[in-house]
């Protein structure tokens, strides 16, 4: 071959290496960018904690979305590393030379011990057995946690982050610092669960996935495969441990039981399981809300509860999913017909949102404050909640609004299908 | 120099008095069968006779009841079916059993990375692994799914799955194939188009074919085995069997 025909080559590779990791340079960017942003400390923390559940929700993805075992324990991986890592961060407080930055490594190892140990046994059937396995053992180390000294009881336990030797110009003392550094294992991270996505365990892991039996019959022990990604998923979990660690300074048992793996595979869902892109969204969103919604209203959690609730029933491919459909028709440059027919969803979609916000602030002030003060606000509308009017009215705005939906949501189906299929033979053309 | 191999061509696949039982019932009654390397062997007989329920055994999808089945002299006995597709054995199955949410590419894909020593590797990155690109190409430029190679498999035509279904079988380059009725459902243009590629794939190797389109199969096969309610009526070359008087009884003449 010349000279010049490898450097035609080269270039081709280098091409394709752009398109297919392009937009990674362009998250970089971001995740650079956005502290400086929204500069203040509160969000350079949210900031560093979507980056912690990112890492989480990519790692869970390995076991549910590419290799389709749904998992009610990943949160013991996740908290494991984590308290392994308070434990060494304690250890580095009395002596140990060991930055705290490289943290994670530890994490990594001790979530890569665990999932070897667990997975060993739990990998040998995907389906209801896995998922069962996975709940028993959540509980099992989540009850432990309550009492064995080693993860600090009802107190938790607590470490320094600014201790052991530090990098220059690198304390961990100011928030931006531990968002870099978490931003920076977060790439990393990604990076490589990407990659993995990519190679021949990675292609195995979706085979098994959708045809276990095929894959025997292919050379493949379809046990080993999930093995194997299991293992991978708990290393990745105890790197976004050692980061949560690192963030917090501080875990507790209900960093690792089964309340916490649930939040995980929340995230993950609403993100959309079916691509890598996926648990990042959700991450980012949910986490979002976690710290946002809080100070907004006192029962976020119901909130929490209905939004998972009409995502897994309406959108059950996830916010990746929903953006992807959109992909052709915004290739065939046709996406705005669509605008009138969201608009149309739009309306009454808001006055549902209007009335079920209502009442959930109602019944959540009358259940929590009985007996008290019966005059609450919605709205900065002023009236007393045991009178039933304030009810009736936001339960009417609620119902009127739904059946809206019900009426209006067949004819924008209509014209999304109609839009879908121009976009199709336009592409096609 | 080597006469014995000559009398006693080497056997692929050896059964010795293999049975199979389901419950009380014994589907598979006592087979003994010695399938030659390199010969083109047919199992025909009535439906539920058993064949299906052969390949199962043979190819480890379920462990026997009885007896002993050997590939390439060596005992695999309820080994898994891994393990015998990694000693050199591959099979179709009657019912389309492909990965539905892959491509048509990633499907032939992933059934030559075994072969070509790749594993569970997850540190080589699959696009830049020229072998497996190169092994992939030649396998969908053979059962014609070249210009398909980016569909999801769920979504082919039937007889587009039948042909990515002979694809996966023959892909890790396996030198004894067993073909589960690959033409079941085919039209006639469809089925001559699936027999020329068999033919042409099973070169050199050994293949076992179960099929009841009768015109393929004294076409295609050196030798034939009837198997009737899980007992081998008779085994021999197409003219001894259509000539033998228990087959026309049970089979052909039904058939014809
Ligand atoms: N897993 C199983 N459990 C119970 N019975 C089974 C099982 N598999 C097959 N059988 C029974 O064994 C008998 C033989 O079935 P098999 O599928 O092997 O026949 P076949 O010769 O392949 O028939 P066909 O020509 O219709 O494909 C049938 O009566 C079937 O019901
Ligand atoms: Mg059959």
């Amino acid at each position: 071959m010349t000279d010049r025909a490898a450097g035609s080559v080269r270039n081709i590779a280098w091409a394709s290496y752009l398109r297919s990791y392009g937009l990674w340079v362009l998250a970089a960017v971001a995740i650079f960018a956005l502290p400086h942003v929204f500069d203040s400390r509160a969000n350079q923390s949210m900031f560093g904690q979507m980056g912690i559940f990112v890492v989480f929700a990519l790692s869970y993805n390995m076991l549910l979305g590419q290799s389709g075992m749904l998992s009610f324990g990943h949160a013991v991986y996740f908290g494991f590393a984590g308290f392994i890592s308070v434990h060494v961060m304690r250890i580095i407080e009395s002596g140990f030379a060991f930055p705290v930055v490289l943290l994670p490594l530890f994490g990594a190892a001790a979530g890569l011990a665990l999932g070897i140990i667990f997975g060993s046994f739990s990998t040998r059937r995907a389906g209801t057995v896995f998922a069962m396995i996975s709940l028993g053992i959540a509980e099992l180390v989540g009850a432990l946690a309550f009492f064995i000294g080693f993860f600090g009881g009802e107190e938790g336990i607590s470490g320094d982050r600014m201790s052991g030797p530090s990098l220059p110009g690198l304390s961990l003392g100011p928030q931006i610092q531990v968002y870099y550094v978490i931003a920076a294992w977060t790439l990393v991270a990604a990076l490589l669960m990407y990659a993995i996505t990519r190679t021949p365990l990675g292609r195995m892991a979706n085979a098994v996935r959708d045809n276990p039996e095929r894959a025997e019959f292919i050379g493949y022990n379809t046990q080993r495969v999930r093995f194997r990604m299991f293992a991978l998923s708990g290393m990745f979990a105890g790197v976004a441990g050692a980061l949560f660690a690192i963030q917090f300074e501080f875990l507790q048992f209900n960093n690792i039981g089964v309340a916490a793996s649930g939040s995980v595979l929340l995230m993950t869902f609403i993100g959309g399981v079916g691509f890598f892109m996926g648990p990042i969204l959700g991450a980012i969103l949910v986490t979002f809300l976690e710290l946002e919604l809080v100070n907004v209203t006192q029962a976020w959690l119901l909130y929490f509860g209905l939004f998972f609730v009409l995502m897994v029933m309406f959108v059950p491919a996830g916010l990746a999913g929903l953006i992807m459909r959109h992909q052709p028709i915004w290739r065939a440059g046709i996406l705005h017909k669509l605008a009138p027919a969201y608009g149309l969803a739009l309306v009454p979609s808001l006055i549902f949102a209007v009335g079920a916000i209502g009442l959930i602030e109602i019944i959540y002030f009358t259940s929590t404050r009985a007996g008290l003060n019966t005059v609450m606000s919605v709205y900065t509308i002023t009236f007393d909640a045991v009178k039933p009017l304030p009810w009736i009215i936001a339960g009417v705005v609620a119902a009127g609004g739904f059946v809206l939906c019900r009426l209006t949501f067949p004819t924008v189906r209509k014209v999304w299908d109609e839009v879908f299929l121009e976009a199709m033979a336009k592409l096609n053309r | 120099m080597n006469p014995p191999a000559a009398i006693h061509p080497p056997t692929a696949i050896q059964l010795t008095d293999v049975r199979k039982s389901f419950g009380r019932t014994e589907i598979i009654r006592g087979v003994s069968l010695e399938i030659r390397k390199g010969e083109r062997h047919a199992i025909i007989g009535p439906n539920g006779g058993g064949k299906s329920t052969l390949f199962n055994l043979i190819s480890g999808k379920f462990p026997v009841s009885h007896g002993t089945i050997k590939l390439n002299g060596e005992d695999v006995t309820n080994a898994r079916p891994f393990e015998i597709n990694r000693r050199g054995l591959s099979r179709s199955f009657q019912v389309t059993n492909i990965f539905p949410r892959l491509n048509v590419y990633e499907n032939v894909r992933c059934s030559v990375l075994w072969s070509l020593g790749y594993k569970y590797s997850f540190w080589n990155d699959l696009n830049r692994l020229g072998d497996v690109k190169e092994r992939t190409e030649e396998v969908l430029e053979q059962i014609g799914l070249t210009a398909r190679r980016h569909i999801p498999a769920a979504v082919l035509s039937y007889a587009e799955q039948r042909a990515l279904e002979i694809g996966i079988t023959i892909a890790g380059g396996a030198d004894v194939i067993l073909f589960d009725e690959p033409t079941a459902g085919m039209s006639r243009g469809e089925t001559e188009h699936a027999v020329n590629l068999i033919r042409t794939l099973s070169k050199d190797k050994t293949l076992v074919i179960v099929e009841h389109d009768m015109g393929v199969v004294f076409d295609l096969a050196d030798r034939i085995s009837v198997l009737v309610y899980g007992e081998i009526l008779t085994t021999g070359a197409p003219e001894e069997v259509r000539a033998n008087k228990a087959v026309q009884e049970a089979y052909l003449g039904v058939d014809a």
